[in-house]
Order: structure tokens, then C-alpha cells, then sequence
């Protein structure tokens, strides 16, 4: 999300590119559960990774090479992927007999599900597994792509100045398509974790909007790496939160989005003041010169 | 206060965008009125417009004029003039000066901000010297000379342009023939241009903004596809050629925006040196950036280039304009290019920041560069041009050797009249 941000793009899609990689991921983790641990969870993770960058490089591509606006198309993707994904499910290839009472694929291979690394007994509630870890690496990998490679540095000049990266022979059309692949990536990599790590399986209706979730979380963490790490923290205290909360005091649930909204107004504001700060304050200069 | 970007509705007529904002006198807008009244203007201040004609199909100069009378249409007895010969051409510029005298004599006060010497003495009665915010000197225009205003705009004697010691080398660098393009809104913008320059030689292109000059160094660049002619570098011909191939053959390019196609302004200053050349070494090993030999690099340019502050971590939009002049000018010239693509490198600089551009550029003509220099300021094409090329609609109407050009000839160009009278 943060990626294509980065880029001047605006991804609207990450809960449909992490369906897709959860799909992928349970697709091929059911497909394949025979195999051992060490050669089915590398597959699975590529699987995951691979299809939401695919997914995603479908909005990039339609970007570079018509111009479409990528909210437009991703936000269409979300809406293809949900009702194929329901499609899948209901009564499609992926459909199997299960307890939880709603549409879902079978579970996939025990290789490649993630450990959970502070079990349920030891402290309750949790579901923390091993799957931080490779959010963890994702967070590295993010930070190391950005600040530290040519490519890196390439989608940045993009987003920052477009027209300058092109005469400097950085063609914007192409990264656009590889900054929404990487976005796309790290989207299915989270619906790749979601599966192997909490439902083990794939079912209608999974992900909670994380999708959109992230699109508050790059806000938020102003897409630089540590900020969005933090920003995350936030948004899981709150959806937890929000449930014990309930629970526990008898404070609505829904109160947690109403906080959440207030933050994010809070951050649209500041941000349509600066904008609006910009336009207002070198332009006259630029008109005397 | 006119504007140096015009303030006007273009699909309106010249009365009506004079009355804009003032349309007194009943809901219905009495047409013949207001056009008899703005020719009673017309008349009084000896401007010549046509009341009736539309805005966007009459030329700049008039426009201005158009901006002058809603100014007059108000009972204004101050004029600011902010720039305003910046679009016009010479021919132009000597009838806007005979309005602002007029104006003068009918008794308006007149302030006209600009940094060009010569109009300064052309037109004006007084003069204040504005240097960074404050007041740098009252001069009296009769009692004065260049010399003296130019001394306290920069604060120091200028240092007279070193004469162009070594004659053009044989060696053509770049050739460009039956070049033809088309603009942004797919109009015809280049129509058969021809011509060549060498090692060592700087060829101006002179014109009237939006002549086809944009879309000449953007061929060259690489950023637009030409629709027939070639362009060659040596004996290939890169005309299919993206900017990135084009640059790897030692093309070099300071666009005429700085801003947008110059910098990216967000970079830190070391960043911005590195712009296109962040994929190889020594800026980058096995697909990975070396931080420190970029920061590196970034100090070093900074110092030579003379960027204030010379720190490499300042961020880019922070700096004025001719240091960030200097930022492209580091990137572009530090590695010796063969054929440096300039397109009005010092627009919106001051004395000084102009001074050091111009001295750089003759610095690579020295060294052998070939150079193209797009630019209106007919002083800076007379000032560093070997040859100069005026380009009007789409065509090179003339080449002119650098001692021929007089200002006249090429401002008769420039306006489409040709040579053969």
C-alpha cells in the first residue's frame, strides 16, 4: 500500500489483491497439503506473493498503458474478487464440506501452517503466531526496496516528480506497473499469513477490510516504514481492543470506527491544509521570477 | 496591476473582459455600450485594440493591451506592470513602451517591475534596486548607466563574458534533419527543421515562445517521437531513442522547467545529483545503493558547483532558484557530455545566478561540448551563440552568424517577417 503510495499511486485494492493472495495461498496449500513443511510453505508464500502482485499489475498496466485512474480499477477489482471469491466457494472448484456453517475451501496442508509462537493457554486471547515474523521481514524488506536499491529510488523519483524521472530516462509508465506488482505483493503476502496463520482455510466473507485497513494504516504511518509498523500497532489495539472492550465493560464495539474515523479525518485535514498551504504559498514567487 | 500571466476569460470579447467584475448598469449586458465606452479609452490612452474581437484569437501583445484598459476602465491612477515584456516579442515590446509612455504623460503613475537593464532604461523616470528584500540603491535613469544598476542588483562589478577565444571545432556533434513533430494537442509543432552543430560551438534558437522550441528539445531528448527526420548523434541516429539510451551517448539536458523536469524537488540535494544515474556504479553495486558515495558525491558537486548552503542532505525545494539551477547544472555537466541540450536556463534567475549559468555553459563549449541553447532572452543568445537559428512556426526561417544578428534582424524574424526584403 505504503509502495504505491510512494509512487504518487493511490491503491484502493489491497483487499482485493490480499484475497487474492489468501486464495492463492489456500488454493495451493490444499492443493499440495501433502508435501513437507520446508517445500510446501515456500510454495505457498510465492503462490500468495505472486497473485496479489499479478492482481495488482493488472490496475498498474491498465494505468501505464491506457490511463485509466487506479482508483477506478482497483476499486472494481475489490468487487470482482469478492463475488468470485464467493463464486469459489459457494458452489465453484474450491467449495468443500466444513463445520464452520459458512461456504469454505479445505483446509490447507499442516506443512504450511504457521506456529503459533504464544499459545492460547499461556496467555488468553491471542492469536499471535508466526506470521509476525514475516511481517516483521516484510517491514525490512519494504524499508531496504525503498531506501536502498536503484529501484527504490526509481519509483520514489516517480512518485515525487514524474516529468523529472522521465527526461532523467526513468520511465514512469513501467514503474507504475512495478509499484503496484509490489504492493500487490505485500497485500497477498498479508492474505497469504491470514490463511496460513488463523484459518488455516479460506472462507467467504474472511478478511475483516483489512484491505482498507491498510489504506488508513499508510495514512497514518506516512508511508515510511517505522510509521507504518506503528500505525498497525494502533489499528490491531483497536480491533482487539474494541472486542474485549465490549466484552469487559459493555462499551460498544463501534466505537472503535468512530475513533478510528476521527483519526483519519484528523490526518485528511492536515493534509488538505498543507496542500492547500502549497498552492497558496511559493506560486507567487514563482510569478514575480 | 497587470499581470505577468494575464487575467483574461479567452472566450470573451476584449469589452467584455474589460467590464469584467463591473458590469454596472442593469441585468442585461448593453454590448454597444460598454464597446463604445472602451473605444473612448482606446482613443484617450492611443490603444489600439478591436473592442468586438475574442480574447483567444488575438495575440499576446494585444492581450496585454486588454489588461491595460481594465486597468484604465476602473479610473486607476497607479499602473504595476509585473514582468511585462516577457511574452512579447521585440517589435511588441517597443509598442507596449509607447503606451506606458502615454500613460505617463496623461498623468498615471506607473511602477514596472522587471530585470531586464534595457527596458529599465528605456522607459522609466526612477529607479529602486531590490536586493533580497531590501532596498539596494535610488537611482535616477537619466543619471545613470547599466553599469551602475547591474552593480547594485549583484552588489559587485560583473565580470565581462570571457570573448569566444577558439573557434568551433570540424567535428559534427549533432545533425538534425527534416525534423517534424507534433505538439501535446496534436497541432503540427515542428515542420521540417534542418540544422547542425559542432564541438565546440554553442547554436541558439531564438523565437517567440511556443514556436516549436519545447518540442525541438524534447525530440532531442528522447521524451517526444518525432514523426518523420532524423536526429543524429555522430553517425546514429536517435531518433526512436528513449531519454535513457539518449543520455548514454552523452547527451546532457537542462530542461526549461526546473521544477517539474529539472529536480525532484522533495530529494535531498545528494539525491537530485544522482537523478538517471542511480542504476550503475559508483552509485550503486550488485542492484544496491552505496549511501555514503552518493552523499559523497553530493558534497563534492555541491562545492563545485557552488550550491547554498553546500550541504548534500538539504532538501532540494528549499533552495532558490539559481541554486537549484546549479543542482541541475551539476548533474548535466559533470561528466563531460558531447551535446548539452539548454532550453532557457536562466529564466527567473537573478544577475548573479544568470552570470554563473552562462559562464559554465561557455566553460563546456571550451571543453569541446557541442551545445544547443534554446532561449527568449534575445540578450543571452546574442551574448553565448556562435550561430543562431530563429525558429518560427514550426521552421528555421533563418540562420544568422552571431556577429549578423542584430537585435533588429532577429526580432523581425522572430515576428515571422522574412529576410528576403
Amino acid at each position: 500500500m505504503a509502495v504505491a503510495f510512494r509512487t504518487g499511486l493511490f491503491n484502493i485494492g489491497a483487499e482485493s489483491q490480499l484475497l487474492v493472495g489468501a486464495v492463492a495461498a489456500g488454493a495451493v496449500g490444499a492443493r499440495f497439503g501433502f508435501l513437507p513443511g520446508p517445500i510446501l510453505f515456500p510454495i505457498v508464500l510465492v503462490a500468495g506473493i505472486g497473485a496479489g502482485a499479478a492482481w495488482a499489475a493488472i490496475a498498474g498496466y491498465l494505468k501505464a498503458a491506457r490511463g485509466v485512474n487506479e482508483v477506478i480499477t482497483t476499486i472494481m477489482q475489490n468487487y470482482i474478487v469478492v463475488f468470485v471469491i464467493h463464486w469459489l466457494l459457494q458452489n465453484g472448484p474450491m467449495t468443500a464440506p466444513n463445520a464452520l456453517g459458512t461456504p469454505a475451501s479445505a483446509p490447507i496442508g499442516d506443512g504450511a501452517v504457521l506456529p503459533i509462537i504464544i499459545p492460547n493457554e499461556l496467555v488468553p486471547l491471542t492469536r499471535l503466531h508466526a506470521g509476525i515474523f514475516l511481517a516483521i521481514l516484510a517491514v525490512v524488506v519494504f524499508w531496504f526496496v525503498l531506501w536502498r536499491t536503484p529501484l527504490g529510488y526509481e519509483l520514489r523519483a516517480v512518485g515525487l516528480g514524474a516529468r523529472a524521472a522521465a527526461q532523467a530516462g526513468i520511465d514512469p509508465r513501467v514503474h507504475t506497473v512495478i509499484a503496484m506488482a509490489i504492493a500487490g505483493g505485500f497485500a497477498g503476502l498479508a492474505g497469504m499469513i491470514q490463511v496460513t496463520g488463523v484459518f488455516h482455510r479460506v472462507f467467504d466473507g474472511f478478511s475483516a477490510g483489512y484491505g482498507f485497513d491498510a489504506i488508513a494504516v499508510a495514512l497514518l504511518g506516512k508511508n515510511s516504514p517505522i510509521g507504518v509498523v506503528l500505525a498497525a500497532l494502533l489499528f490491531g489495539a483497536f480491533a482487539r481492543g474494541g472486542s474485549i472492550m465490549q466484552a469487559n465493560a459493555g462499551v460498544s464495539a463501534q466505537l472503535v470506527s468512530v475513533i478510528e474515523a476521527i483519526v483519519l479525518f484528523v490526518i485528511a485535514a492536515e493534509l488538505i491544509v498543507r496542500i492547500l498551504a502549497r498552492r497558496r504559498g511559493p506560486k507567487p514567487l514563482e510569478a514575480i521570477a | 496591476m497587470i499581470h505577468q500571466h494575464f487575467m483574461l476569460v479567452p472566450p470573451l470579447s476584449v469589452a467584455e473582459n474589460v467590464v469584467l467584475g463591473d458590469e454596472r448598469g442593469g441585468p442585461a449586458l448593453d454590448r454597444r455600450r460598454i464597446e463604445d465606452r472602451v473605444r473612448e479609452l482606446e482613443k484617450r490612452f492611443g490603444i489600439e485594440v478591436d473592442p468586438s474581437a475574442r480574447i483567444e484569437d488575438i495575440p499576446l501583445g494585444l492581450q496585454q493591451r486588454v489588461e491595460i484598459l481594465k486597468v484604465l476602465y476602473r479610473g486607476s491612477e497607479l499602473l504595476i506592470f509585473d514582468e511585462p515584456t516577457a511574452v512579447l516579442t521585440p517589435l511588441e515590446v517597443d509598442e507596449l513602451f509607447e503606451i506606458v509612455r502615454t500613460l505617463r504623460d496623461e498623468g498615471k503613475t506607473l511602477i514596472l517591475i522587471t530585470h531586464k537593464l534595457r527596458e529599465v532604461m528605456a522607459v522609466t523616470d526612477r529607479i529602486t534596486v531590490l536586493r533580497g528584500g531590501q532596498n539596494a540603491g535610488e537611482l535616477v535613469t537619466r543619471n545613470t548607466n547599466p553599469g551602475e544598476i547591474a552593480r547594485a542588483m549583484v552588489g559587485r562589478d560583473l565580470k565581462e563574458l570571457k570573448a569566444r577565444a577558439t573557434p568551433p571545432r570540424t567535428e559534427v556533434v549533432l545533425a538534425v534533419r527534416g525534423l517534424e513533430a507534433r505538439s501535446d494537442r496534436g497541432s503540427p509543432a515542428l515542420r521540417g527543421v534542418d540544422f547542425e552543430v559542432r564541438a565546440g560551438e554553442i547554436l541558439g534558437v531564438a523565437g517567440v515562445g511556443g514556436n516549436g522550441q519545447s518540442e525541438l528539445a524534447q525530440c532531442i531528448l528522447g521524451l517526444r517521437r518525432p514523426s518523420a527526420g532524423a536526429i543524429r548523434i555522430g553517425d546514429v541516429d536517435i531518433s526512436k531513442d528513449d531519454p535513457k539510451r539518449t543520455r548514454a551517448r552523452g547527451v546532457a539536458y537542462v530542461p526549461e522547467d526546473r521544477h517539474l523536469e529539472g529536480l525532484v524537488l522533495a530529494f535531498t540535494v545528494a539525491d537530485d545529483f544522482i537523478l538517471g544515474k542511480q542504476d550503475h556504479a559508483p552509485f550503486a553495486r550488485h542492484g544496491v545503493l552505496d549511501p555514503v558515495t552518493i552523499l559523497r558525491n553530493g558534497g563534492r558537486l555541491a562545492a563545485e558547483y557552488d550550491v547554498r548552503p553546500p550541504n548534500p542532505r538539504a532538501i532540494v525545494a528549499n533552495l532558490s532558484g539559481g541554486n537549484q539551477q546549479k543542482v541541475v547544472l551539476g548533474r548535466e555537466l559533470s561528466e563531460r557530455p558531447k551535446l548539452i541540450v539548454v532550453s532557457q536556463p536562466t529564466r527567473g534567475l537573478d544577475i548573479a545566478a544568470t552570470e554563473y549559468v552562462h559562464e559554465r555553459l561557455l566553460e563546456q563549449r571550451g571543453q569541446g561540448a557541442a551545445i544547443l541553447l534554446v532561449s527568449s532572452e534575445l540578450d543571452e543568445i546574442r551574448a553565448l551563440s556562435d550561430r543562431i537559428a530563429v525558429l518560427f512556426e514550426g521552421r528555421i526561417v533563418a540562420t544568422l552568424d552571431a556577429a549578423s544578428a542584430t537585435e533588429e534582424r532577429l526580432g523581425l524574424l522572430m515576428a515571422g517577417h522574412s529576410e528576403a526584403a
